[in-house]
């Protein structure tokens, strides 16, 4: 193949465009491929431990459903404000996006609040880890849920701070504001099994 | 990630799709604590849950993850790990299930 044949846009000779997804979409995608690992690894223990041993019906009625929905309504929510910033960053709207991300980090916390708020009044009860099966798989599985959402509050606070700054903006960077949003709505995914799981079922 | 949006794409007409498929699952939400809250067997109440929480699951990896628009690279990743996991409870099954 001639090398005088080029594309318009770069370097790359015509047959040699990569039809590939973008190295740090594949990134991302291969991350949250071990995190479905991760935490199919423990639904799937929880589910065939919870058959195996009759529901664990004493210990699991315990749980505050009523707070569990409310938080699956806070991290829903923050699904949308993230996917709403990164619309903005799309047609670069530069200080909505910037209000999104900062919604979207306060739901976050909003979210680990009330978390508190339900391990506080367990926890008093004398509901802890040792407590039982159930309740080993449920500070386990909220618990690690809970971490994940930390690490996305901390994402999109960089990215909120870039936004702000003015950083975000420059080269492939606001590509981060995609990548922050498919780990963001992971952790809800993650979350909307969770909840009917172990508030519901 | 596209960045030259057309012409007269504002961000919200972006933004209404978004907003539509969040009204679904908030819908879907309420769906599943009313199935919860009624009188009915446990086996139909469970089947609805679960199926309630697999189609909100659906819409936030379809719209929000842009699971639809993406290639069938990105499909082998994300299903691989999943059918994984599935195979791994399906074979504890027998060892976890029946010898308890």
């Amino acid at each position: 193949m001639s090398t005088a044949v080029q594309t318009a846009s770069a370097e790359v000779p015509v047959g040699y465009e990569s039809v590939a997804p973008p190295s740090g979409k594949l990134g991302v995608w291969w991350f949250l491929a071990s995190e479905i690992m991760v935490f199919g690894g423990f639904i799937g223990s929880y589910v065939l431990l919870r058959v195996a041993h009759g529901g664990w019906p004493d210990q699991a009625s315990h749980v505050n459903w009523r707070l569990g929905a409310i938080n699956t309504l806070v991290l829903v929510t923050s699904s949308l404000t993230m996917i709403l910033a990164l619309n903005a960053v799309r047609i670069e709207r530069r200080e909505r996006a910037a209000r999104f991300l900062l919604l979207t980090v306060l739901l976050g916390f909003t979210f680990l609040g009330v978390k508190s708020i339900e391990y506080t009044r367990e926890l008093s009860e004398g509901f802890t880890p040792s407590s039982g099966m159930f309740w080993s798989f449920y500070y386990i599985m909220t618990g690690l849920h809970g971490v994940h959402v930390l690490g996305g509050i901390v994402l999109n606070a960089i990215l909120y701070i870039a936004a702000v700054r003015g950083t975000l903006w420059s080269g492939n960077r606001r590509a981060r504001v995609e990548f922050a949003g498919l780990y963001w709505h992971f952790v809800d995914v993650v979350w909307i099994f969770l909840f009917p799981l172990l508030y519901l079922a | 990630m596209k960045t030259n949006e057309p012409l007269g794409l504002t961000a919200e007409s972006l933004d209404r799709s978004s907003v539509i498929v969040w009204m679904w699952l908030v819908g879907l939400l309420g769906a599943g604590m009313m199935v919860f809250m009624l009188p009915i067997p446990r086996i139909p109440t469970l089947l609805l849950i679960f199926g309630i929480a697999g189609f909100k699951a659906t819409l936030v990896i379809r719209d929000y993850m842009h699971l639809k628009g993406e290639k069938l690279m990105i499909y082998a990743i994300a299903l691989t790990p999943l059918l994984l996991a599935i195979a791994l409870a399906l074979v504890l099954i027998p060892d976890i299930v029946f010898h308890h």
